[in-house]
């Protein structure tokens, strides 16, 4: 009887969510894939916490 | 009550001689703010406003974003 | 705290006080220049190539490609007609069948990035991504430039120089 093998799952290399694919080259498959939220953060699109002096 | 405006309202105030006002910390400040904005961060705002501003030109203020 | 800022100061009897609701994140998104430290350092936005060639969903792979060809490039971001980047032909899908349309063979959706984008950081990811290009655009999605990897590298690459070289000016 045929079992598939399941997909490895694909997870963000700094904060380990789950993904699709890397949300930096688009490829699935990508060695050092990351997530969406942890490229707007390592390219300042996005701050890590909300001012510490309130919004 | 203060309007709510958008970036080509600020650049056409800012064309008719508005005081743009950065009210984050003055690092923030220091790192990036719109061309000509001058930086009263929120807790200074009791303090300076009144001396700083002009009262007879438009007021924009803004921070880092909506959030 | 803009809206606090913006009460606050009707309370002190400024009659005509208005908030840039979406504030700096918005101006910077934008692309639009701003002053200070970090101003002075290269970004996505100066460093993309800005005409690169576009095309439309229901161009055709071969016309696209002979376009793109005679202009020297082997790379092509994919527009509607409000400059919106819908998909991206990189070297490899300008190769494809030629009688694709461009919707048929375009990467759809690809990843962008913001103008303001500091040049080390995109440098830094692509070449750790053997990323070849990337679409610079507005927060609203609009096509800025198209950054290749070998400018951005070379742009971060001359920061570091520069940097070393100002040290090495520093009396030591």
């Amino acid at each position: 009887m045929n079992q598939q093998a399941e997909p490895a799952r694909l997870m963000c290399s700094r904060c380990d969510r789950d993904i699709d694919s890397c949300e930096f080259c688009d490829e699935p498959e990508c060695p050092s894939a990351i997530c969406g939220r942890c490229v707007d953060l390592a390219l300042g699109q996005a701050i890590a916490q909300p001012h510490g002096h309130g919004g | 009550m203060p309007e709510a405006i958008d970036r080509d309202d600020v650049r056409r105030l800012a064309g008719e001689g508005a005081q743009l006002v950065e009210v984050l910390p003055a690092g923030e400040y220091a790192e990036d703010h719109l061309p000509g904005a001058i930086n009263l961060p929120l807790r200074r705002l009791e303090a300076e406003a009144r001396d700083v501003l002009d009262r007879s030109r438009p007021v924009v203020v803004y921070c880092w974003d909506a959030a | 705290m803009s809206p606090r800022a913006a009460w606050r100061l009707e309370s002190f009897g400024f009659t005509d006080v208005y908030d840039y609701a979406a504030g700096k994140l918005d101006w910077l998104a934008a692309g639009l220049l701003t002053e200070g430290t970090n101003a002075e350092r290269p970004r996505a936005g100066d460093v993309a190539r800005r005409d690169v060639p576009t095309c439309h969903l229901d161009d055709v792979v071969g016309e696209v490609r002979e376009r793109v060809a005679a202009a020297g490039w082997n790379a092509c971001v994919v527009v509607n007609d409000q400059s919106v980047v819908l998909g991206l032909l990189r070297s490899k899908e300008v190769q494809a069948d030629g009688d694709l349309r461009i919707e048929q063979a375009m990467r759809p959706g690809p990843s962008t990035f913001r103008p303001f984008v500091p040049i080390e950081e995109m440098a830094e990811l692509m070449v750790g991504h053997n990323l070849e290009t990337s679409p610079i655009t507005t927060s609203d999605g609009r096509l800025v430039g198209l950054l290749f990897r070998e400018d951005a590298a070379s742009a971060a690459h001359g920061m570091h120089r520069q940097s070393e070289s100002n040290s090495g000016g520093e009396g030591s």
